[in-house]
């Protein structure tokens, strides 16, 4: 895991990917093609169902592992007995109507909830039991996480401070996401583009393996939305992990190998992208027959 | 510990939340220094126990509240913004985020105790003396005054922190606060003494006690007591917020 981390140095570019003098994406200049940690995609893959052979490497230790996680409340089941695994270098959408159990499943994930029954791990641990969370899993659940009379400078360096991450790192992030210029203004006079960048950079503070983020597309801008999937793809392409919420299937179909589906509170459905490709299906045909027939 | 601790020191600066508690608390201890020490009867305040209660004395009764609320908002802001999400996603120990904030709390709180009492004694001495009053004070009690409302706001400070992170809600935390020190303990307990003796060991009057406003109470004492509802108000916190979940 820590040869991933180590590599996950794109983040460690000064040059700006945005350009920061008018706020816009300007994604040509995303010109960072250091030689890169990638994995064969047949690994980075776990195909289910297909055994492995002694001639190939054995499969790494999944990033999350999620068991029969079942949250109640009372007598209602938000999330009931989900079970997936998430292995290092994928993109992994996680799809459901609004009320599914998406958000439930990530807090239960990030430990901010208890499960009911069943478990989640990260990093072969329950979030709260690992040593420096901030360097391995980065997360954006909300797009406002944010006091809006504090600067998103100052965002950065109080969670900075907390993880013990060099204020460098604080300044560096804010290169990345664009946000230099707009650094000591109060969030409050922020775009929904701009928080949505906010919450990206602290995620990315401790150079995580694990990127988590709930509707990250959301409010961005096309050439922001362009940026964001060119980024995350670099990012599992040298080793790191993404989990997507959304229910933009249009976006996630051009971003993520995988999708899981959510429905009710049960995972309905776990894909590959190219699997549904073989099938002739599209991932709104598949979405649409299996949430739309739970629910009716 | 000490990460977290640095980290809730520059959340309680980098707002202007607190610059304006702060404003707050100055206007009103010179309003109500200003408006007893000029407007009272001079048999009133011509004893070193009227003088110390009625004049300086509210230093600590403000600089209690306000501290409270800075505590209070310390963490029922971070649920109000949803930034206890950040927060607890890079320090799921929630623990160490509750203390980090008391401690944090209490340092500005003192601050904020420390200077009501400064300006009580100035304004308060000055009006007095404009009144060709003598003031019956002396060094230690101005001594007393700085300490016990700096230790007091302090306590109260990191009440405000248990409480909000029991209560969460910002504001039926800070309307709590406000009802209980200005309302429910000064009127009912205190001045109206409905319950008899027992308006003396409310946390609101230990607070006074600790500046040597209770003759019948040791300061040392006072802040003792003080110091019990603060723990079992933290300890509240504390349980409260590692058991619950975040939504």
């Amino acid at each position: 895991m820590q040869v991933a981390h180590e590599n996950l140095n794109i983040f460690a570019c000064t040059d700006s990917l945005w350009d920061t003098a008018n706020e816009h994406w300007s994604p040509q200049m995303h010109q960072d093609n250091r030689p890169q940690h990638t994995l064969p995609r047949h690994v980075r893959m776990r195909v289910t169902g297909a055994a492995a052979t002694a001639t190939e490497p054995p499969l790494p230790d999944p990033v999350v592992r999620v068991s029969s996680l079942t949250k109640r409340y009372g007598e209602f089941a938000v999330v009931e007995d989900v079970t997936f695994s998430l292995d290092p270098g994928t993109v992994t959408g996680f799809l459901g109507p609004n009320g599914a159990g998406k958000s439930t499943t990530l807090r239960l994930l990030l430990g901010l909830a208890e499960p009911t029954a069943g478990e989640a791990r990260v990093f072969g641990r329950r979030y709260r039991e690992l040593d420096e969370p901030a360097r391995r899993v980065g997360a954006v659940l909300e797009s406002n996480d944010f006091d809006p009379g504090r600067s998103g400078r100052n965002h950065l360096r109080a969670l900075a401070l907390a993880a013990e991450i060099s204020p460098g790192r604080v300044e560096e992030m804010l290169e990345l996401v664009g946000l230099t210029r707009a650094a000591d203004r109060r969030v409050r006079t922020y775009s929904l583009g701009m928080r949505q960048r906010l919450g990206l950079a602290g995620a990315l503070l401790g150079a995580p393996e694990l990127l988590v983020l709930d509707e990250p597309a959301n409010g961005l801008d096309p050439a922001g939305v362009h940026w964001l999937r060119t980024f995350l793809r670099q990012f599992a392409d040298q080793g790191g992990t993404v989990l997507i919420a959304s229910h933009v299937l249009a976006e996630v179909a051009q971003t993520v190998d995988q999708v899981m589906i959510i429905d009710h509170g049960r995972l309905v459905a776990t894909a590959r992208l190219d699997e549904l490709a073989g099938r002739g299906e599209t991932l709104e045909e598949t979405y649409l027959k299996l949430t739309v027939k739970e629910a009716s | 510990m000490t990460a977290q601790f640095r980290a809730e020191l520059l959340k309680l600066r980098s707002t202007r939340t607190n610059l304006g508690l702060f404003s707050a608390l100055l206007g009103f201890v010179l309003f109500v220094v200003l408006l007893h020490g000029f407007s009272l009867p001079v048999e009133h305040i011509s004893r070193r126990s009227d003088q110390l209660h009625v004049v300086f004395g509210w230093a600590a009764l403000l600089g209690s509240l306000f501290a409270a609320l800075l505590g209070a908002l310390a963490i029922t802001d971070e649920f109000r913004h949803g930034t206890i999400r950040p927060t607890f996603l890079v320090t799921p120990q929630r623990g160490r985020v509750v203390v980090a904030k008391v401690w944090a709390s209490m340092l500005i709180g003192s601050v904020f105790g420390l200077i009501a009492a400064a300006v009580a004694i100035g304004v308060g001495s000055a009006a007095l003396a404009t009144r060709g009053l003598e003031i019956r004070l002396g060094g230690g009690d101005y001594a007393l005054l700085l300490v016990g409302c700096a230790a007091a706001a302090a306590l109260w400070a990191a009440i405000g922190v248990g409480l909000g992170a029991v209560v969460r809600n910002q504001v039926p935390t800070v309307v709590g606060i406000c009802a209980w020190l200005l309302f429910i303990e000064s009127l009912l307990l205190g001045d109206v003494g409905l319950v008899g003796d027992v308006g003396r060991f409310t946390p609101g009057a230990l607070g006074k006690a600790a500046s040597g406003q209770d003759p019948l109470l040791a300061p040392g004492l006072a802040v003792f007591l003080l110091a019990l509802y603060t723990a079992a108000a933290v300890a509240a916190g504390w349980v409260a917020t590692t058991r619950r979940d975040v939504v």
